[in-house]
């Protein structure tokens, strides 16, 4: 019989931001994988779609709106005690908007940080109360290459995203007493539905010109799912406050 | 909105002295309107109108006025 060292048959899995791009294809490999899959995104309609296709058996469709920052660690409580226990958590929640630091009010940088870091930070809290993981669970951030290369325009989403990156390396140090493992993936360019609107903002010469610092071309969602099934399944059992680079050698150049 | 207070908010975010802009300028003859701006002017826009401006179409604007005409009637006399 073929061994799958990723397998994840019967295991809970959350996974945020299910309702497209990185999260939904991340929903449908561990469900593959053999997770049991709980799919959350404020759009019930599209979480929907998702639900209908993923393979097997046990999942289900939360929508959950994770700006109530205060409310996530009743609300995951709540799905691990109606489940069981989760062994491992995909935010794959965010947002990117550009704005160059001239324009970047309060509200602006209230709102980018509140969905892309503070809806990170609530989670890891909850996933660690009492009954909510197993003992190995994998808690994985969808960071950005972001977090280490600097780009005009996009100065507020840079910094929340290096501040997930830091986030993780200090809660696999606090939350290795529970036996969660935290760590982050950080894609550069996916094509996606947000990569599209960063696209339809450039002329098709500005984005040709942009797509040159990609040796190996830009991401598709499945490559971020396979990083992170990787980390939540047994095959990083060792791999705790790291942050895996995808990025198609933008950074190498 | 009123093409009066759309100018003024573009004066605002190009830093101008209120009352800049009177939506005859040619962009080229701004020094402030730079890749930033750009940037700055689609969020702007985002923000006030809930309307994503595509890059080829506002690569091609030349005038303020052209910036105007790109938002279909958003911004009227």
């Amino acid at each position: 019989m073929p061994v799958n060292p990723m397998d994840l048959t019967g295991r809970h899995v959350l996974v945020t931001g299910a309702s497209s791009g990185i999260g939904r294809a991340s929903a449908l490999l561990l469900a593959q994988l053999g997770a049991h899959v709980t799919v959350t995104g404020r759009d019930a309609g599209r979480l929907a779609e998702t639900l209908e296709r993923m393979e097997g058996e046990g999942h289900r469709a939360a929508p959950f709106d994770l700006g109530a920052i205060d409310e996530i660690p009743a609300w995951l409580k709540g799905l691990a005690s109606a489940g069981k226990p989760f062994a491992g958590l995909a935010h794959c929640a965010g947002i990117q908007v550009s704005k160059p630091i001239r324009s970047a009010d309060e509200a602006f940088m209230s709102d980018m940080f509140r969905v892309n870091i503070s809806s990170g930070l609530a989670l890891a809290r909850a996933i660690r109360q009492r009954g909510c993981a197993v003992e190995g669970a994998g808690l994985v951030f969808v960071a950005s290459a972001s977090a280490f290369v600097g780009q005009a325009g996009n100065v507020v989403y840079c910094a929340a995203k290096g501040a997930l990156v830091s986030a993780a390396r200090a809660l696999a140090v606090e939350l290795a007493r529970d036996r969660i493992r935290v760590n982050c993936v950080c894609p550069a360019l996916v094509d996606t539905e947000m990569a599209d609107r960063f696209r339809s903002t450039m002329s098709e010469t500005q984005f040709q010109d942009y797509l040159k610092h990609y040796p190996m071309g830009i991401g598709k969602p499945e490559d971020v799912a396979n990083a992170i099934a990787f980390l939540i399944a047994d095959t990083a059992r060792w791999m705790t406050g790291t942050s895996l680079l995808l990025d198609g050698g933008l950074l190498a150049g | 909105m009123k093409t009066k207070e759309f100018l003024a908010l573009l004066d605002d975010m190009l830093e101008l002295d209120p009352g800049t802009l009177t939506g005859a300028e040619q962009l080229s003859d701004i020094p402030e309107w730079d890749s930033l701006a750009v940037i700055s002017f689609i969020a702007l826009v985002d923000e006030q109108f809930d309307l994503i401006l595509e890059g080829e179409k506002l690569a091609e604007a030349k005038s303020v006025r052209d910036l105007i005409n790109l938002l279909g009637g958003r911004v009227t006399d």
